[in-house]
Parts: structure tokens; sequence; C-alpha cells
């Protein structure tokens, strides 16, 4: 009946990406890893990792050995700074998802790691996982498994940080040790 | 979706309305179901092919064309001679630093379309009273046009990757022209590096507008006092370096000001050196990270305050409107592109 309305979604026919995410393989054990902390530039995302970074050191003994910030929150990490991770690093830890935009994108460099053979742990905070969720559709990737934390971060002290970092650990392990793709797992 | 059982024009018509709500298509108001002829329609107006890519979100893996984006303003309700007006609007508000992630913020912002010079006329864009709408025609669908673009072309839908707090009223209704018979300066357009006379569209993203009532007074500075006062406000301050401001100027505002030999720089520069907070109030609100100990500026610089006139001179009102984050006005006007006939 409506066959003649033009559907206004349509974009150039340009390749889009196809088949479903295959998450890398994960490492039997997590002694002696080198870790990569992948930072936006939201209020305590890196202090956020780092805490993260160094409860990995003392309870797991994985070795931090990169830590950086991306310079945009909306899109994903510059090539040389994902190379910087899949070049030097076994595992990455990445976020904070806080904004609409960046937890998206926090998200699709998730993705982008695992798509480079890296494992990686997002952490997202549960008030966006909608559009985390919805990133996940547009990169063929439903059902992509991150790890929550309770919104808001940005206010948080730095103690609060630590507690929230500490919280959200054995949730970042399991992880970086069990490929799952299901719903979103809980810190 | 099955044929409807009447043949009544009508409600023919409905159940196209009701098919365009069935997809997803809309913003909440009805569409008007786009055609291939109202495609090509809108394609004869400009000379650009329907097939070039006008916007890009790789971090999305979206791309808009011409073509889409005629699809769009037709659905907005434009007619096809607005067309060209809608892609030097949707340029405009590309070329906005703060547009890259606006559309997913959770600011939820809107354009603010300004339209300079006699496409004004030709097209009934109204500069004059009620500019901010509603009631006519160009004004409200080419602002939503953009809208459209955005949630159709992008993908960007309420609560799913637009992530918008609060939203705003007005979004993707905002556009007005330039009220440049009763501005004692010269247009907008030609700030933004666009000579006079020439149809022109300038953008910027905003958070919202508040008005200033000022009828009490005829002295200049009482009503820059007044304005400044609105400036700076501490809401509106989001952390960082500065707040963020502009004014739209009803022309009473505006001639009060022309006559008393403001010209729209001293008129910048008397706000900039005005919207001054005290650092006390700024550490009281929770906000004093970034102040230091004399007063503390509120908006970036003089430059960044974008000032425009439109409205009716019936009353000495005007609008303070928040352009989005931290950015102003990117100070380039973007000319309408019309195919030779």
């Amino acid at each position: 009946m409506f066959e003649t309305i033009i559907d206004p979604t349509v974009g150039p026919a340009e390749s889009t990406e196809t088949g479903g995410l295959t998450l890398a393989p994960r490492p039997e054990r997590l002694a002696g890893l080198r870790l990569g902390l992948l930072a936006n530039t939201k209020r305590n995302a890196e202090q956020f990792l780092a805490d993260v970074g160094r409860e990995l050191a003392d309870r797991y003994g994985i070795v931090p050995v990169v830590s950086v910030r991306k310079p945009n929150i909306v899109e994903t990490a510059p090539a040389e700074l994902m190379a910087e991770l899949t070049e030097q690093c076994d595992i990455v830890v990445a976020g904070v998802g806080d904004c609409g935009s960046c937890s998206a994108s926090a998200v699709a460099d998730g993705i982008l790691l695992e798509q480079a053979g890296i494992p990686a742990a997002v952490i997202v905070s549960d008030a966006f996982t909608v559009s985390a969720d919805a990133m996940a559709g547009l990169r063929n990737a439903p059902g992509y498994t991150y790890v929550t934390t309770p919104h808001p971060v940005a206010n948080l002290t730095a103690e609060g940080v630590q507690a929230r970092a500490a919280q959200a650990v054995p949730a970042i392990v399991a992880l970086l040790t069990e490929p799952v793709m299901a719903a979103a797992t809980s810190a | 979706m099955t044929a409807p059982a009447t043949k009544d024009p009508v409600e023919q018509a409905k159940a196209a309305i009701e098919y365009c709500y069935d997809q997803g298509w809309t913003d909440g108001l009805p569409v008007v179901p786009a055609t291939a002829a109202d495609v090509a329609a809108c394609l004869a107006t400009t000379p650009h092919p329907g097939d070039e890519i006008i916007g890009s979100q790789p971090h999305l893996s979206r791309s808009v064309t011409v073509a889409q984006a005629a699809a769009n303003a037709i659905m907005a309700g434009c007619k096809p001679e607005y067309f060209p007006v809608v892609l030097a609007a949707w340029q405009a508000v590309m070329q906005e630093r703060s547009s890259r992630g606006a559309w997913q913020s959770t600011s939820g912002p809107a354009p603010l379309i300004v339209v300079n010079g006699p496409v004004r006329t030709r097209l009934a864009i109204n500069y004059a009273g009620g500019a901010f709408g509603p009631g006519f025609r160009a004004n409200a669908t080419i602002a939503r046009a953009i809208g459209l673009i955005v949630r159709n072309g992008y993908g960007v839908r309420p609560q799913e990757l637009e992530q918008a707090t609060q939203g705003l009223p007005g979004r993707w209704s905002v556009c007005l022209g330039e009220n440049e018979e009763m501005s004692p300066w010269e247009p907008l357009s030609v700030v933004g590096g666009v000579p006079a006379g020439v149809d022109a569209v300038s953008a910027v993203l905003i958070r919202t507008v508040e008005y200033i009532d000022n009828r009490s007074t005829d002295s200049a500075e009482a009503v820059l006092t007044d304005f400044a006062d609105t400036l700076g406000r501490m809401g509106a301050y989001v952390g960082g370096p500065h707040s963020s401001g502009g004014l739209v100027l009803g022309p009473e505002h505006a001639q009060l000001l022309g006559n008393a030999g403001y010209s729209r720089t001293d008129v910048q520069e008397w706000l900039f050196e005005h919207a001054v907070r005290d650092p006390a109030d700024m550490v009281a609100a929770g906000k004093g990270e970034h102040v230091g100990d004399g007063p503390f500026h509120m908006l970036p610089s003089a430059q960044a305050i974008p000032i425009i006139v439109a409205g009716a001179a019936n009353a000495a009102m005007s609008m303070v409107f928040r352009p989005f984050g931290w950015a102003a006005w990117a100070g380039r006007s973007v000319p309408v592109e019309w195919k030779e006939q």
C-alpha cells in the first residue's frame, strides 16, 4: 500500500560491518599479564582506572604497563593509542562511560580491542546502559557484556572512587577470564 | 500494513501518516510521507547531487546524503523550495565545534538557526513578531528537518543513543530570520564572512533561551546591566574556564543601544567586561574549582557573545541564549546555494 513512501533512514550504499563479534581468546591465568588502561576525559575516569589497576596488581599479580587518556569522549580511541595498547598489553580496562556519548564510545573501544585480539573490560555507569547497548548493536555485537558501576561517578571523592573501583574488580576479572555475550554484568 | 478498508482519500492519508509512525520515523508529530517525486523536486532546487554525502558520524557508522536530507525535509513539512536553506542550515550546524557528539549528549542541545538575506522574504521566513515561533511554516519546518535528519539519518533517537537528561522546549523548532530592516548593525551573516545581501544561514547549538524584559528605562547602560546579570547566572556555568551566552535582541533594545552609539562590537565588549561573578559566589555554589581571586568572567571573550536582532518593535524585550558546552558560535555563516535556473 505504501511502497512509494521513501524510507528516510536509508543512507549511502557503503560497506557496513557484517557478522557478529567474536571475543578475543581469554587467558588461563591473570598473573604476570600486561595491563593497559584506556581512560576518557570525564571527571574521575583516570582515577577510577588507576585504582582498578592497583587492585588488579595487588590481588591478581597483573602488571599495569600502559595508561592513556583518549582526547575525545565521542569517538573511539585514535589509531596510535589503540596501537600502543594492542602492541604492549595483554588485557585492557576502559572507561568510564559516564555520559551519553562516552558510554557508547567506550563500548566501541572495547569491541575494537576484542577484534584486535585483546580481552577488554569496559566500565559504564548504570545510567547509560541503553546507549552502551545501542552502540553494541550498531557494531554488530548485540549482547556485548561490560561492567556497570552505579551512577554518578563524576561527583565522587577520591575515597569514593577507590571504593567503587574495588567493588568493580570481581566483575572486571570475570569478564577478562570468561568470555560472555549476554546482559550487562553488575558490579 | 494492509490497505485501509476505505477509499476515502483522507482516511488513506491518515493511514500513510500512521505507517510513518509505525516505522519509527517521526519526532512525535505527524510527518508528511515523502515520495521519489518529492525528493526529485527538492534536488531540482540545489546544485548538489542526491548521492553527495553531507554528514558523517564515523563512530556510529552512519552517513547522510543529499537525497536522504530531502526526504526528511519533506517529512518535516518543507516545501521543495526551502531545501537549499535546509542544506545550508545543516552545513552551518555541522561545522559547529560542538556538534560532533551533541546529538547523544545529556545536555540535549538544539540548533539556533539564523537566516539572513532576501530569502527571508521570498520564503516567508519570519523575522518579526513571534520570530521564535510557532506559526510560520518555513521557520518551523526548516528547523524540524534538521532534527529528522539527525533521527533518521544518524539513527540517534531519544532514550537510545540520545541521552538528553531533560531535553529542551523548542528543540528542532528554532529557526528565525534576522530583522535586518530594524537592526542598527550589519547582518549577522556579514559578521560570519558572507557579503550583505547574500542569502546565508548561521547556526549555534544552544541549551536554552531566557528572556530579559526591560521596558522601564531609556538608558543603554541600564539595559546592558540587566543583560549582563542574566548572562552571568551561575546555573549556566558547566565547570571549566567559563560559561557561554549570546543575545537575540528585540528591535527596541537593539535600537536603544544603536542610538546610544554602541556598535555590535561595543555591546559585546561591554557584556564581556560586566558579566562577572564574585569568586565567593561560585565557591558557595560548589563551582569554585577554576575561579581565581578577582572577578570571574563568565563568558569566554567579547567576540564569543553572538548578537542577533529579531522580533517586533512592540515591547522592549530580548532573549539570552546559551551555547552548548564551552563552544561559542564558530563565527562562519554559510551562503545558501541555489541551482542556476
